[in-house]
Order: C-alpha cells, then sequence, then structure tokens
C-alpha cells in the first residue's frame, strides 16, 4: 500500500472513532444548533430603513463661511433646490402636471371636508372631528356643522367690526372653528396659551392690540379686562351645555358697556338654518392674513409674541407631512390627538397636517394641563399623539418602576435589542404577550397607537429625553416617537428626529435628527464654540420659509454630529 | 469494495456499547463550542450603529485679490480656481481643462473675465498688474458681455464658489 493508502484509511478511522462517540447528548448539541438557526432564519426581519440612510441624515454645504458651520439640510431638500414652501394645493380644473399652490390655512379646511383627493380605495374618505369630555363620553361633530360654525362666526365676528381676534380657550373644536374663521373672513388670528394669570392676559391683549376675544367663561376674567383694557370691542363666550341656559349676553352693570358680548351658541342657533352652510368662494379671497402666537418660556417671563405669515405655516404643515415616510403619512384611518396646548406652534402645525392628511382629530380640553399620558387618552385611542416630554417622563418612570422581574428585565433587553441592533419595532409574539400587561394604560380599543410627538422647547426649560428614554418608550407604547427641536419664532419644528432612527447613544438629552424639509441649520462660532475642519458646533441659526422673519439665532449652542443630526452641546 | 466489506467487518466486531456515555467527548465538546459561538455571534454580540467615512470639511469661502488667488493654479497639488467678474470658482474637476497643461491653463489661479468674454485663451487677456484695479470689463461689447454671462452661468451649475476676488487693499470692504 503507497502512503496515500494509508493516509486514507487514517483519516477514515479517524472520522468513523469520532462519529463513533454519538451519544445522546450529542443528539441533544445538533437538534438545539439546528432549532437555533430555524428560529433565526424564521425571525429574521430586514430593518425597517436602511442603516446607512441614519448614518448621514443631512447634507451639509460644500463651501462654508469664515466663523460659521456649513449650512445643513435634509436629504429630500438638497442645497440648490428651493426649501418646502408649501401644501402644493391642485385646484380643480388645474393641469395634473402643474405645480400647485402653496396654499393657506383655508386650503386645509378646504382639504379637510372634500376628502382624500388621490385616486384608490380611500378616495373622498374624510376624517371625523372628536371632543372628549370626562372619562366616557365623546362627542363627534359633523364637519358641515363645524363649516357651519366657521361661516357664522367669522361672519359675526366681522360684522361687529372686528379685525385682530383673540383666542382664549382649550384645546377645542371652537379653537380651531375660530382659527379658519380668522383665515376666512380676513381677520388676524392671536392664539393666547390657555390658564394664564389674569395680569398675563391683559399683558397679551395689549400688546396683541386685539379687539375681540373669544373664550370660555370662567377662565377669562372679563371685569378686569373690562376696567384695565379699554379697547375691547367685541367678546364671544364660548358656553359649555351645562350652563347653556344662563343668560351670558347680560353684561354685569357698571362694567363694560361699550363691549358687545354674546355668546358662541347663540350665534349658531339664532341663524337661519341655512344660513353659512358654503364657504366662501377661492376665486377672488383675499391674501392671508397672519396669525400671532405667544410663545411661553419659562413661568413668570413675559411671553415672546410671534407674528406667523399663512406661508410660515403652510411651509411647516408641509414639511411634517412630508418628513413621514410616503406608507406611513396620516390617513383617513388615524386618529390624532393633541395632547399638548394648541398654543405651541408644534402642536397646532401637527394638527393641522392631520386635517389636511383627512386623518381624524381629538380634542380633550384637559390632556395638555394634565402631563400625563393615561389622562391624555382617557375614553379615546389615539393612533398619532403629539404630547409633551414631562409627559413622555412621567410615563417612562411608572413603567419602568413596574419593570423590576428578571422575566421582564430580559424580555426589555431582547426588545430593545430588536430595536438598535436589527432596527425594526419589535413585533408581538406569545413571548411579549406576557409583557403587555405591564404596558403604560394608553390607548384602549380599538385604535394602536402607532406615532407621538414630542418636542424640546429651546429656553422653556421642558425635560430633556435621553435616547435610552426614547428607546424605553418605544417599547413600553409600541409606537415610534419622533423628537423634535422648536423655538419661538419657527414655526413647527426645526429638526425632528427620522421616523426609522431607533439608534441608541450614551447621552443626557437624545439628539434632534435633521433638519425638516422647511428649513437649513447653520451654527455660528460663539467665544466658546468654534466651528473647526473636524466638527461643527456654535449657536444654532435656523432659516427657511416656515421662519418668523427667515432667519433666527434660537440662542442655544449645538454641534452636528457625525451622522449630522443637530444635538445640544 | 472489497475495501469496504473489510472495514464493515471491522467495525461490527467491535463490542457493542463502545461509545461513551460521557457529555465530555471530543466530538459534543467540538459541537458545543460551534453551537455557542454561533449563538454569541447570531443572538449577543453588539454591534455598533453603521458609520460612514467622516466627510470632507467644507471649504472656508475667502476673499482673494488677484495676487493671493495667484498660488491656486493647480501646480504643487494646489486646487484650481479662477475668477469669473470677482466670483472664484473651484474647477479642480475640471483639471484637464484648466489645470496645468490644459488648454484653459493660462486661466487658473486668475481672474478670466475678459478671457472667456472674448472667446480667447491668450496671455493678454489677463489683467498684468496683479495690484492694480480689476479689470471692469467696460470696453467690451454686448456679444462679449451674453457670453460671459453663458460661462458665468455653465460654472456656477458645475463648480462651487469659494469666494470672492477683490483688488489690493480691499480686501477689507465687505
Amino acid at each position: 500500500m503507497g502512503f496515500f493508502d494509508n493516509l486514507l484509511l487514517q483519516l477514515d478511522e479517524d472520522i468513523t472513532g469520532l462519529f463513533g462517540q454519538w451519544n445522546v447528548y450529542t443528539s441533544l448539541i445538533v437538534t438545539l444548533f439546528v432549532g437555533l438557526l430555524t428560529y433565526q432564519i424564521f425571525t429574521r426581519r430586514d430593518p425597517d430603513t436602511h442603516p446607512l440612510l441614519l448614518a448621514r441624515q443631512a447634507q451639509a454645504s460644500p463651501v462654508r463661511n469664515e466663523g460659521e458651520s456649513p449650512v445643513y439640510r435634509s436629504q429630500s431638500a438638497p442645497h440648490g433646490m428651493p426649501l418646502n414652501t408649501g401644501l402644493n394645493v391642485k385646484d380643480l380644473g388645474a393641469s395634473k402636471w402643474a405645480r400647485g399652490r402653496d396654499g393657506d390655512l383655508r386650503d386645509i379646511w378646504r382639504q379637510a371636508i372634500a376628502g382624500v383627493q388621490d385616486e384608490g380605495p380611500a378616495k373622498g374618505k374624510t376624517g371625523r372631528i372628536l371632543t372628549v369630555l370626562g372619562t366616557e363620553h365623546v362627542t363627534d361633530h359633523a364637519l358641515d356643522d363645524i363649516t357651519r360654525q366657521i361661516n357664522l362666526i367669522g361672519q359675526h365676528i366681522s360684522d361687529q367690526g372686528g379685525n385682530r381676534v383673540v383666542i382664549y380657550l382649550p384645546n377645542s373644536v371652537e379653537l380651531i372653528a375660530t382659527l379658519f374663521a380668522c383665515a376666512f373672513y380676513n381677520m388676524t388670528a392671536i392664539i393666547l396659551p390657555f390658564d394664564q394669570p389674569d395680569d398675563a392676559v391683559i399683558s397679551m391683549l395689549r400688546r396683541s392690540a386685539a379687539d375681540t376675544v373669544v373664550t370660555a367663561p370662567g377662565s377669562f376674567p372679563f371685569d378686569i379686562v373690562v376696567k384695565n383694557y379699554p379697547s375691547l370691542r367685541q367678546l364671544v363666550w364660548v358656553v359649555d351645555e351645562g350652563s347653556k341656559h344662563m343668560d351670558w349676553n347680560e353684561v354685569p352693570q357698571g362694567t363694560g358697556g361699550s363691549v358687545n358680548v354674546s355668546t358662541w351658541q347663540d350665534i349658531i342657533t339664532d341663524s337661519p338654518v341655512d344660513a353659512g352652510k358654503v364657504l366662501p368662494p377661492l376665486e377672488g379671497q383675499k391674501e392671508p392674513r397672519d396669525v400671532t402666537i405667544f410663545w411661553q418660556s419659562k413661568p413668570g417671563t413675559v411671553e415672546e409674541m410671534v407674528r406667523f405669515t399663512a406661508a410660515n405655516l403652510v411651509s411647516a404643515i408641509a414639511s411634517q407631512i412630508f418628513t413621514l415616510p410616503t406608507a406611513q403619512r396620516m390617513g383617513p384611518e388615524d386618529l390624532f390627538l393633541p395632547a399638548d396646548s394648541l398654543a405651541n406652534t408644534h402642536t397646532l402645525v401637527l394638527t393641522l397636517a392631520a386635517l389636511y392628511s383627512n386623518a381624524s382629530v381629538a380634542f380633550n380640553s384637559v390632556a395638555p394641563k394634565a402631563n400625563d399620558l393615561a389622562v391624555a387618552t382617557r375614553g379615546i385611542a389615539p393612533t398619532i399623539l403629539v404630547t409633551t416630554p414631562e409627559a413622555l417622563l412621567k410615563t417612562h418612570r411608572e413603567t419602568s418602576s413596574a419593570l423590576t422581574s428578571v422575566i421582564a428585565r430580559n424580555l426589555h433587553w431582547l426588545q430593545t435589542r430588536d430595536l438598535t441592533q436589527y432596527g425594526v419595532m419589535p413585533a408581538a409574539s406569545l413571548v411579549t404577550g406576557w409583557y403587555d400587561r405591564l404596558r403604560p394604560a394608553i390607548t384602549a380599543k380599538p385604535g394602536k397607537l402607532r406615532l407621538i410627538f414630542a418636542a424640546e422647547r429651546v429656553g422653556a426649560g421642558t425635560p430633556r429625553l435621553s435616547s435610552t428614554t426614547i428607546s424605553d418608550l418605544r417599547i413600553y407604547t409600541g409606537a415610534r416617537i419622533m423628537y423634535a427641536l422648536t423655538s419661538a419664532k419657527v414655526a413647527g419644528a426645526a429638526a425632528q428626529t427620522g421616523f426609522y432612527d431607533y439608534r441608541v447613544f450614551n447621552d443626557e438629552c437624545s439628539h434632534f435628527g435633521p433638519p425638516l424639509t422647511s428649513t437649513e441649520i447653520m451654527l455660528r462660532d460663539t467665544a466658546e464654540h468654534k466651528t473647526t475642519d473636524a466638527l461643527s458646533k456654535g449657536e444654532i441659526i435656523v432659516r427657511g420659509p416656515c421662519v418668523a422673519g427667515d432667519e433666527v439665532a434660537l440662542g442655544v449652542v449645538g454641534v452636528m454630529r457625525d451622522d449630522n443630526t443637530l444635538a445640544y452641546v | 469494495m472489497d475495501y469496504v466489506e473489510q472495514r464493515m467487518a471491522q467495525e461490527a466486531a467491535k463490542p457493542a456499547g463502545g461509545a461513551s456515555d460521557s457529555l465530555f467527548t471530543p466530538l459534543n465538546l467540538a459541537l458545543l463550542g460551534l453551537f455557542l459561538y454561533t449563538t454569541y455571534t447570531l443572538l449577543l454580540k453588539p454591534s455598533p450603529p453603521a458609520a460612514l467615512p467622516k466627510e470632507e470639511p467644507a471649504i472656508v469661502f475667502r476673499t482673494f485679490t488677484p495676487r493671493t488667488l495667484l498660488p491656486y493654479n493647480g501646480e504643487n497639488n494646489m486646487p484650481v480656481y479662477l475668477a469669473v467678474r470677482g466670483r472664484v470658482f473651484d474647477v479642480t474637476r475640471g483639471r484637464n481643462f484648466y489645470g496645468p497643461g490644459g488648454p484653459y491653463a493660462n486661466f487658473a489661479g486668475r481672474d478670466a473675465s475678459r478671457g472667456l468674454a472674448c472667446g480667447s485663451f491668450d496671455e493678454e487677456m489677463l489683467t498684468k498688474d496683479l495690484d492694480g484695479p480689476l479689470d471692469t470689463l467696460a470696453d467690451l461689447g454686448r456679444d462679449e458681455m451674453e457670453a460671459l454671462q453663458g460661462w458665468e452661468d455653465r460654472f456656477s451649475e458645475k463648480y462651487l464658489v469659494v469666494g470672492k476676488l477683490l483688488p489690493v487693499g480691499e480686501e477689507d470692504k465687505a
């Protein structure tokens, strides 16, 4: 026998010898191994978005000025192209291929009552408008009724000579209706943050030079205002069901003789049934008026008065619609709940975006004050929610303190791994079913909460959310979370984290994602923080069509991280 | 076939139950090792989020004078810049044309306005006096100005504006 024959014989004997050791444990190990591979193959999911899309989220301009960082823009609004200026409203009969108008607030309500325009199964569907009262009672408002209210209230206020209309109301249908009434009947709307001390209300009335107030009894200090603010001409009470029978039109003796007082309900019910059913026509309508908003920073400081043009607002609304991936845009299936004050432009802009997208919108007047997700969503099951970082932190605290057992912590670890390692939202499965009962009690049937918006307000002392907290909340709520950076002079948000960005970093305050399609961001050198070739940092400057006055310095120092997302230093 | 039969007989002759019942046979250890390693790489090993290489740092927009623009002619590994009506373009990507040895090499590092307007690439189109005022192009006709506009539009489309050109002594004026 030759050398090779010997070698082969040896090999044969060795292999036989090795597998001759096969025993019950071997079978066990092999079974486990095959099981593991099968499990991996069958449970494997593609990440929600390509990981490299998250690795560089904004475009830097190739040239920068001395003392400034490059200008950063969203990947969807490249340099050299105009930023997103409006809603691209296509009028009836206009060419299909022509560019639409930027539009204004009036187009939002027209779209809300017209229903979905795109071809498809949802064509013609409209959203619903709901009011949540207490814990159970939900009122459904017919869109035609709201259109009628918009017309009658707008007509009434403008007939009485109203021009600058202060809206001092909690989140409610009446707030939105008055805003649209102002838009349709050529008046300037001024939205005041609700539930302010008397002197703050008077100071805001003075600064805004208002002549009309739409408000609710009980929260508006009528006597004091009449004494201290003689320019007030007109007052409309929005009276709730319970106190409708009282005579609100009567002005108390000796006060405010010159003020014309009426109630919302009287204006509506005293008009003929057929009046106000049709909105003013599109043809020949006047230029849209501005909307003034008061930005509240810390309590005790003077509110900043900001005038947004209609163009500012529609640009912000369009960019918020655009920032969601096409398959995940808001639509008639969604129920949108603003659980933060509509006096914040971020909330207002998102609510208007939801109306424009024909999503259903629910109003809950106590939600913003509660700062608690469970309270805000009582009686209603939203699929999209705007809330405050405070409320999210509270939910996080409560839920994580319930998650103490070993099993719960391991499941939590598994789901975090899904998010951060694989880039997928954890799927519901048998294993996670056990975990479900620990979830916070938000969103009863039938809605499935899918998206939460929250915003950091520059200079307002909002608690900051770390990326770990946000990731935990994604697991607790089963919804995606978008965290935005907002400021007084920027309608909507300056920057907002991506829909599919689940990454976790070691940070105190999460990054704010890339600029939206309606903003560009630049960092200007300060004494301490300067941009170098290696790192962009400095005071955050925001420019774009959604910024009041086109450019604003936020007064805080930011840094562009390696993935071109904006963060605080 | 003989060999197979012979081996079969050999194995058959071995006493039954000769295999060890222990968990720690070499085969089990090897398979267990493989199993654990696969588990680790598939399930436990953390991977950092994907990252792209860092971007090229942005070019800082600056003010040139004819003299400071001069070195940017593509020689000695310098980028190729040229100026048109006060705007300095980075034409390094068109190095074959504007760089050393290219047909437009005369323009590199210089004010190319007059040459582009007149469609001439000769030396005498350039402003001789580097410390003097910039060429005002006042003596050019409409056709030439139109040609220049065409070039400028093309440049703005293709190349980056990286600075502005001011005559010596006026650099501080914004």
